[in-house]
C-alpha cells in the first residue's frame, strides 16, 4: 500500500496558487522537500498532515481519503506525527508536561504507558535530562527538539516534519539523521528544509518544488547528476554564470553559464544542482504554464 | 574506597530473609545498617530483588519528579471520578487555573452585593455578570484560533472539537454552582438564582459558533456587548428588574441557542479543514 498518494492536488489562497496540480506518491523512506520560500512546501506538508484540505485533486493517506469522514481522518491522525513549521509552546509547561499533553491528545490514556512513551520520545531527541525544565528556559534548538519529540510519539507511520533542522547545531543534526534513518525503515518520513546539505545527509529521495509545481522528483544522486558538466573551478569568475564565488583556495566556483578560460570541471554538489534546477538557464526545468 | 565493614559480608540466605521481611527487628536493623555501607552486599541485594519491582519503583520515582502536579481543583475532581487523562487535558486550559476562577467569583460577588444593596430594585448588575461569567471562561479556555499549538490539537486524533467541548463543560461545571449560590443571596424572587442559566446556556453555543469564524476574542466581545445591550435596554425602558430572564425572553434565548447549535452542526459538515467543526 502506498502511504501517501496525491493526484492533481491544488490549493489556492486568494489569488495565489500555493500548489498547482501536484502528483506525488510516497512510501517508506525519508524524502526531502526543497524549494524557495513560497514554493508550496508548507502547504503540501499541511495537506499531508490533515491540517488543511486541498481545494482540488485527490489525497489518499495510508489508503484512506481524509475528507471522506471523521472516522477516516481520525484513523490517519492516529498514525501521524507532525512538526509544524512554527510551533508555539505554552511557556509555563515543562518539556515533560508538554509532551504528555500531546500524548493525551494522541490517545495515550494509560498513565504508566504514557509516561514511558513520553520518556522514550524525550530520549530520542536527547532531552531526557531536561524533562523537568520549563520550555521557556530551553534554548531555541532544544525547543525545536521538544517539538520533534511530540512528533515521534508512538512511532507513527507518517512523519511530517516542516523544517526540523532549524536551530539545530551540527551535532544535533547528526543525531536527527540517526533518528530519521532508523524511522525511515518502517515509516514514511516527509521533511522540508532550506538546507541542501540536510537533504544530502538525511534523504534518499528529493522533491524540488517551485511556484507550487514539482520541478524535480527522484534520488538525491540523480539530482546531483543533472549538474555534471555545468560546474567548474576557474581562476576568474564566470561572466554569464548563474552564480560564482571565490573559494578558500583562491579559485572561483562557477555554476552554470559558459566555462571561463582555463576552467577545470568540478564535482557538483546538491546545492549546485538545486540552484541550476531553479536558475533562469536551467534548460531541463519545465516552466509553469 | 573502604566500606568500613572489616571484610564481612552477609550471605545470600540472610539477605533473602532480610528482603522477605523474615528477620527480627534487631537482625533486620543490623543487615540494613551493613547494606547501606557495603557496596558488595548492596550489589547482592540488587541481584536478589525482582527486577520488575525495581523498575516499577524507579518509574514511580521518576513520575513523582518529572510529572507536573495537577492543579488543586482537578485533583479534587479526580476524587469524584474524573479520568486522569482528561485531567491532564484540562490542566492545560487557562480558564481552569485559579486566577480566572477567583476573578469570576469576585466580579459575581460585586454584582451580587450591588443587587443586594439596592434591596432588589437593581438586579441588573447580577443579571449582567452572571450569564457572562461562563461565556468569558469558555472564551478563555478556547485558545486563540491562530495559536500555533492549535495546529497540533487540530491534527491529533482526540480532535479540536472534542477538546473545546470538554473545556466548555469544565468551565460550566466549575462556575455554575458558585453563581447559583450567589444567586440565592440576590434579593427578589427566588427563581432568579436559576433563571440566569437560560441566557448563560444560550450565550455559550452562540460564542462557540461565532468563535469558529472570528476567533474567541472577538466572539466574546460581541456576545458580551449584545447581552449588555439587552440588560441596559430593559433598564432604559424601565421594565421590571427581572425582565431579561422572564419566560417570554427565555423562549427567545432557547431559539437563539438552537440556531447556534445548528450553525455549528452545519459548519461541521462543510468545513474545509478535515474533521474540525469548531
Amino acid at each position: 500500500m502506498t502511504s501517501i498518494e496525491l493526484s492533481g492536488v491544488g490549493k489556492t489562497y486568494g489569488r495565489t496558487h500555493a500548489l498547482a496540480d501536484v502528483d506525488l506518491t510516497f512510501d517508506r523512506g525519508v524524502t526531502g522537500l526543497l524549494g524557495p520560500n513560497g514554493a508550496g512546501k508548507t502547504t503540501l506538508l499541511r495537506i499531508v498532515a490533515t491540517s488543511i484540505a486541498a481545494d482540488r485533486g485527490e489525497v489518499r493517506l495510508l489508503g484512506r481519503d481524509p475528507h471522506r469522514s471523521h472516522a477516516d481522518v481520525t484513523a490517519v491522525r492516529r498514525e501521524l506525527g507532525y512538526l509544524p513549521q512554527e510551533l508555539g509552546y505554552p511557556s509555563d509547561m515543562t518539556a515533560f508536561g508538554f509532551i504528555e499533553y500531546v500524548a493525551v491528545l494522541k490517545e495515550w490514556n494509560d498513565r504508566g504507558r504514557r509516561s514511558q512513551e513520553v520518556r522514550r520520545a524525550l530520549e530520542a531527541v536527547g532531552l531526557a535530562d531536561q524533562a523537568t525544565v520549563r520550555i521557556s528556559r530551553l534554548s531555541g534548538g532544544q525547543r525545536r527538539r521538544v517539538g520533534l519529540a511530540q512528533a515521534l510519539l508512538g512511532d507513527p507511520q507518517l512523519l511530517v516534519l516542516d523544517e526540523p533542522t532549524t536551530g539545530l547545531d551540527p551535532a544535533q543534526r547528526a543525531d536527527l539523521r540517526r533518528t530519521l534513518s532508523v524511522l525511515g525503515h518502517r515509516s514514511t518520513v516527509l521533511l522540508s528544509t532550506h538546507q541542501t546539505e540536510d537533504v544530502a545527509a538525511l534523504c534518499e529521495r528529493v522533491v524540488v518544488l517551485a511556484g507550487g509545481t514539482v520541478r524535480f522528483d527522484g534520488a538525491v544522486t540523480d539530482l546531483v547528476a543533472t549538474a555534471v558538466g555545468r560546474v567548474w573551478l576557474a581562476d576568474e569568475p564566470g561572466g554569464d554564470a548563474l552564480v560564482s564565488w571565490r573559494t578558500g583556495t583562491g579559485r572561483h566556483h562557477v555554476v552554470g553559464g559558459t566555462p571561463p578560460a582555463g576552467a577545470d570541471p568540478a564535482e557538483p554538489t546538491l546545492e549546485d544542482a538545486y540552484l541550476l534546477m531553479l536558475g533562469p538557464d536551467a534548460d531541463r526545468v519545465l516552466e509553469r504554464p | 574506597m573502604t566500606t568500613g565493614t572489616q571484610g564481612w559480608h552477609a550471605d545470600p540466605a540472610l539477605l533473602s530473609s532480610y528482603l522477605a521481611g523474615d528477620l527480627d527487628a534487631v537482625a533486620g536493623a543490623s543487615v540494613e545498617q551493613h547494606v547501606t555501607r557495603c557496596e558488595t552486599c548492596r550489589a547482592a541485594v540488587g541481584q536478589l530483588l525482582d527486577p520488575r519491582l525495581v523498575d516499577r519503583t524507579w518509574v514511580g520515582i521518576r513520575d513523582a519528579v518529572e510529572r507536573p502536579p495537577l492543579p488543586y481543583p482537578l485533583r479534587f475532581a479526580r476524587r469524584w471520578g474524573l479520568r486522569e487523562s482528561t485531567a491532564v487535558l484540562l490542566a492545560a486550559a487557562a480558564s481552569l487555573r485559579g486566577a480566572w476562577l477567583v476573578g469570576a467569583f469576585l466580579s459575581l460577588s460585586f454584582a451580587t452585593s450591588a443587587a443586594y444593596a439596592s434591596g432588589g430594585t437593581a438586579l441588573a448588575p447580577f443579571l449582567l455578570v452572571a450569564p457572562l461569567a461562563p461565556v468569558l471562561g469558555v472564551a478563555a479556555a478556547y485558545g486563540p484560533r491562530q495559536d500555533p499549538l492549535e495546529v497540533l490539537i487540530a491534527t491529533a486524533p482526540y480532535g479540536r472539537t472534542r477538546l473545546i467541548l470538554l473545556r466548555t463543560l469544565a468551565v460550566l461545571v466549575s462556575v455554575l454552582p458558585v453563581t447559583a449560590l450567589l444567586g440565592l443571596a440576590v434579593p427578589g424572587p427566588p427563581w432568579i438564582a436559576a433563571a440566569w442559566l437560560g441566557p448563560a446556556l444560550a450565550l455559550v453555543p452562540v460564542l462557540l459558533a461565532l468563535a469558529a469564524v472570528v476567533g474567541p476574542r472577538l466572539a466574546a466581545i460581541a456576545v458580551s456587548l449584545v447581552w449588555a445591550a439587552v440588560v441596559v435596554n430593559s433598564l432604559r425602558r424601565s421594565f421590571e428588574p427581572t425582565w431579561p430572564v422572564e419566560a417570554a425572553q427565555q423562549v427567545v434565548y432557547l431559539a437563539v441557542a438552537v440556531v447556534a447549535c445548528l450553525v455549528i452542526a452545519i459548519r461541521a459538515g462543510a468545513d474545509r479543514q478535515p474533521g474540525v467543526a469548531l
